[in-house]
């Protein structure tokens, strides 16, 4: 062996050394150092960090926000109403140690969570009427849900930040009924909107209607004021003029009748001889002689 | 013998696959033999390679150059370095060039930190977070497994008067402290998605049917933002949500032609308006132009009357005038100027000398000659019935 070999084979061992007593916690982590079996501290600072060759082990968790995400449930809520409740919580690993030695494992934490999370909405909801949990009453029901799994998760070193409903459906058998009931809304609503449509069109045309009435019959009273007037007027007008001599109207008004009236008919006239028109038809010029 | 329990992989971060701080446990320890007989292989490998004496430490150099070269990365415009070192976030660099402690003392991670991402929800894309080129994104679709068999039922939503809906909606978001959001969250986008749901489900089931469907979908639309962007920055998400839109919201296909017939009948309800309206319009101009002429024709007749009586009497004043001049002279002429008239229209003429009058041939004489029968069929005026 050459001095430059043992110097090589040292400088190999001594990386050999720094490989196995160091080691590195990511952001995202958090560490538990176990030595021999027997758990001797968290470690929650990320960067490099120093153990024991061989005798420690690091055991690394998440210190992220981790997902669970419970299958659907089906509920039975206060007013007996059916409900199909999915939810999520976001949860963290708080304690690294307990969580450690309470569930150790991923799966039996997840597990667990969802039957805490589980029988929490299960009690919760079933106080409820469908009403208050479909209004700003969700919240504080949520928030029930949310301390009662907080408070049940701690001693498996969890710590439960969320627990949110997803989605909150009523089930396929009850969703036919709510159809229905909307179908007959709609329907009710379109039948009153259509009757509304006559009403307001019939309104709208016995008004027309009745206008035309009320504007016909006061043109008819007006007009036959007005011919009242002008009769009147010409009556008043006739009278003046026929007052100052009326024996000599009559015999106007007379010869007019004769002439017009009279013989428009073609009348046959049985005359006398006597009458005054035929006083000359007798007697011939002796009326004219003194 | 190391455990990693839990170690997802991170979700951004351009050299994920990259994990230094995975030290090999003491199991893996090679024996010194094992260790001479390697360097011997490396020995072999350079001298292959001609290397020998000078040329090796300049090889030597040239390596340890290139390593501590492999520091220096570039930030895009849309990024941000997130150094770590030994996997400790230890600072945030701005786009540009920059150094780092090269392999394994520290990487660096580039999420994109100006792109705006789209998440469509509800509708068909549900179950696929659209991460518009965000390459950085690897989790979100796994993790949404429950439910997905239920898509048909998953974008329905109960409304505050328990009726139903099937609403379709977008979240915009993009990053907002890249720090949070790669070392807060080990799924963000799918956490992203359970909290949007959450809240559009809670803000839907605040309002009636109507307003969902009509004109509040702004409003929903704003408060399912603000409420997500709440339940985001308690999980210190990094996520700033940039727009909440709700595209569509339905009633379901069962009840559609319900809800389209109320629609209908709306169009009805305003059609029969119009068309009674057109009847008014129609009608109540036609009256009043008939009522005008009414009107006019009255005042017509009046102004007529007035003046054929004016006429009248100014021709009556005329004649009487000449009457009061030669009083007998002039009724004389007259009555014998109408009896000229009447005489030449009249039929026949019968003198009768008797002297009687007509008195005496009445009861033996066919007073109509069948030219004007009607006239005679009439009931002389005041005759009993």
């Amino acid at each position: 062996m050459t001095p430059q070999r043992l110097a090589l084979g040292a400088a190999l061992a001594l990386a050999l050394l720094a490989v196995l007593s160091l080691y590195t916690v990511d952001q995202s982590e958090q560490a538990l150092v176990v030595r021999l079996g027997a758990p001797v501290g968290v470690v929650r600072d990320p960067g490099l960090h120093v153990k024991l060759p061989l005798v420690d082990t690091v055991i690394f968790y998440d210190s992220r926000l981790l997902p669970l995400e419970p299958p659907l449930e089906q509920i039975i809520l206060g007013d007996q109403k059916r409900l199909e409740v999915q939810v999520y919580a976001r949860y963290q690993i708080s304690d690294p140690l307990l969580y450690y030695q309470s569930v150790r494992t991923l799966e039996q934490a997840r597990s667990q969570l969802t039957q805490i999370v589980s029988s929490a909405l299960r009690r919760e909801l079933g106080q409820v009427m469908l009403s208050a949990l479909l209004s700003e009453e969700r919240r504080p029901i949520t928030d029930v849900i949310l301390n009662e799994t907080i408070a049940k998760a701690q001693p498996l070193g969890i710590t439960v930040r969320d627990v949110r409903i997803r989605r909150a459906d009523l089930p396929p058998e009850t969703s036919q009924a709510i159809y229905d009931r909307m179908k007959s809304e709609r329907q009710r609503q379109a039948k009153e909107l259509r009757a509304q449509g006559f009403e307001l069109a019939q309104q709208i045309q016995a008004r027309a209607d009745r206008d035309r009435t009320v504007i016909l019959s006061e043109a008819q009273r007006q007009s036959l004021t007005t011919r009242g007037q002008g009769d009147a007027e010409a009556n008043r007008i006739y009278a003046q003029a026929f007052g100052r001599d009326p024996r000599f109207f009559e015999f106007y008004r007379a010869m007019q009748t004769y002439r017009q009236a009279l013989a428009e008919s073609s009348p046959t006239l049985v005359l006398s001889p006597n009458s005054e028109l035929l006083k000359y038809f007798g007697n011939g010029t002796r009326d004219l002689r003194p | 013998m190391d455990v990693r329990m839990e170690a997802v992989q991170p979700d951004a971060g351009a050299d994920a696959d990259a994990r230094p701080g995975a030290a090999p446990g003491p199991g893996a320890a090679p024996a010194p033999g094992a260790v001479a007989r390697a360097l011997q292989a490396l020995d072999n490998i350079l001298r292959s390679l001609g290397l020998e004496g000078k040329g090796r430490i300049v090889f030597g150099a040239f390596v340890l150059a290139a390593w501590i070269l492999s520091g220096i990365y570039r930030v895009e415009p849309d990024e941000q370095g997130i150094v770590l070192r030994f996997g400790k976030w230890v600072d945030t660099e701005e786009p540009g060039l920059h150094y780092h402690f090269p392999y394994p003392v520290s990487r660096v991670l580039l999420p994109k930190v100006t792109q705006v991402n789209e998440l469509q929800l509800g509708g068909s894309a549900e179950f696929a977070p659209g991460s518009t080129g965000n390459p950085t994104t690897t989790t979100g679709a796994g993790t949404t497994a429950p439910g997905t068999a239920r898509s048909d039922l998953a974008n329905q939503m109960v409304t505050g008067d328990e009726n139903i809906v099937i609403a379709e909606y977008v979240v915009f978001w993009r990053i907002k402290n890249a720090g949070e959001y790669l070392f807060h969250l080990s799924d963000p986008q799918a956490t992203l998605q359970m909290a949007a749901e959450s809240s559009m489900h809670a803000v839907i089931g605040e309002y009636p049917i109507q307003a969902a469907l009509s004109d509040k979908r702004q409003e929903i639309a704003d408060h399912a933002k603000e409420m997500l962007q709440r339940i985001l920055d308690r999980y210190q998400a990094g996520i700033l949500i940039t727009q909440v839109q709700l595209q569509r919201v339905d009633p379901p296909a069962a009840v559609i032609d319900a809800f389209n017939d109320v629609q209908r009948a709306r169009a009805d309800k305003e059609r029969a308006r119009n068309e009674a309206e057109a009847y008014a319009n129609d009608v109540l101009p036609r009256a009043r132009g008939e009522a005008d002429r009414m009107n006019e024709e009255a005042s017509a007749y009046k102004e007529q009357v007035v003046n054929v009586a004016r006429g009248e009497i100014q021709s009556f004043l005329s004649v009487y005038e000449t009457y009061r001049q030669a009083k007998d002279v002039t009724s004389w002429r007259m009555y014998l100027d109408s009896m000229d008239q009447l005489l030449r229209k009249s039929g026949k003429v019968i003198i009768d000398s008797s002297g009687k009058g007509g008195a005496g041939l009445v009861p033996y004489m066919p007073i109509a000659e069948g030219r004007d029968k009607g006239a005679a069929a009439a009931p002389a005026p005041g005759a009993p019935r």
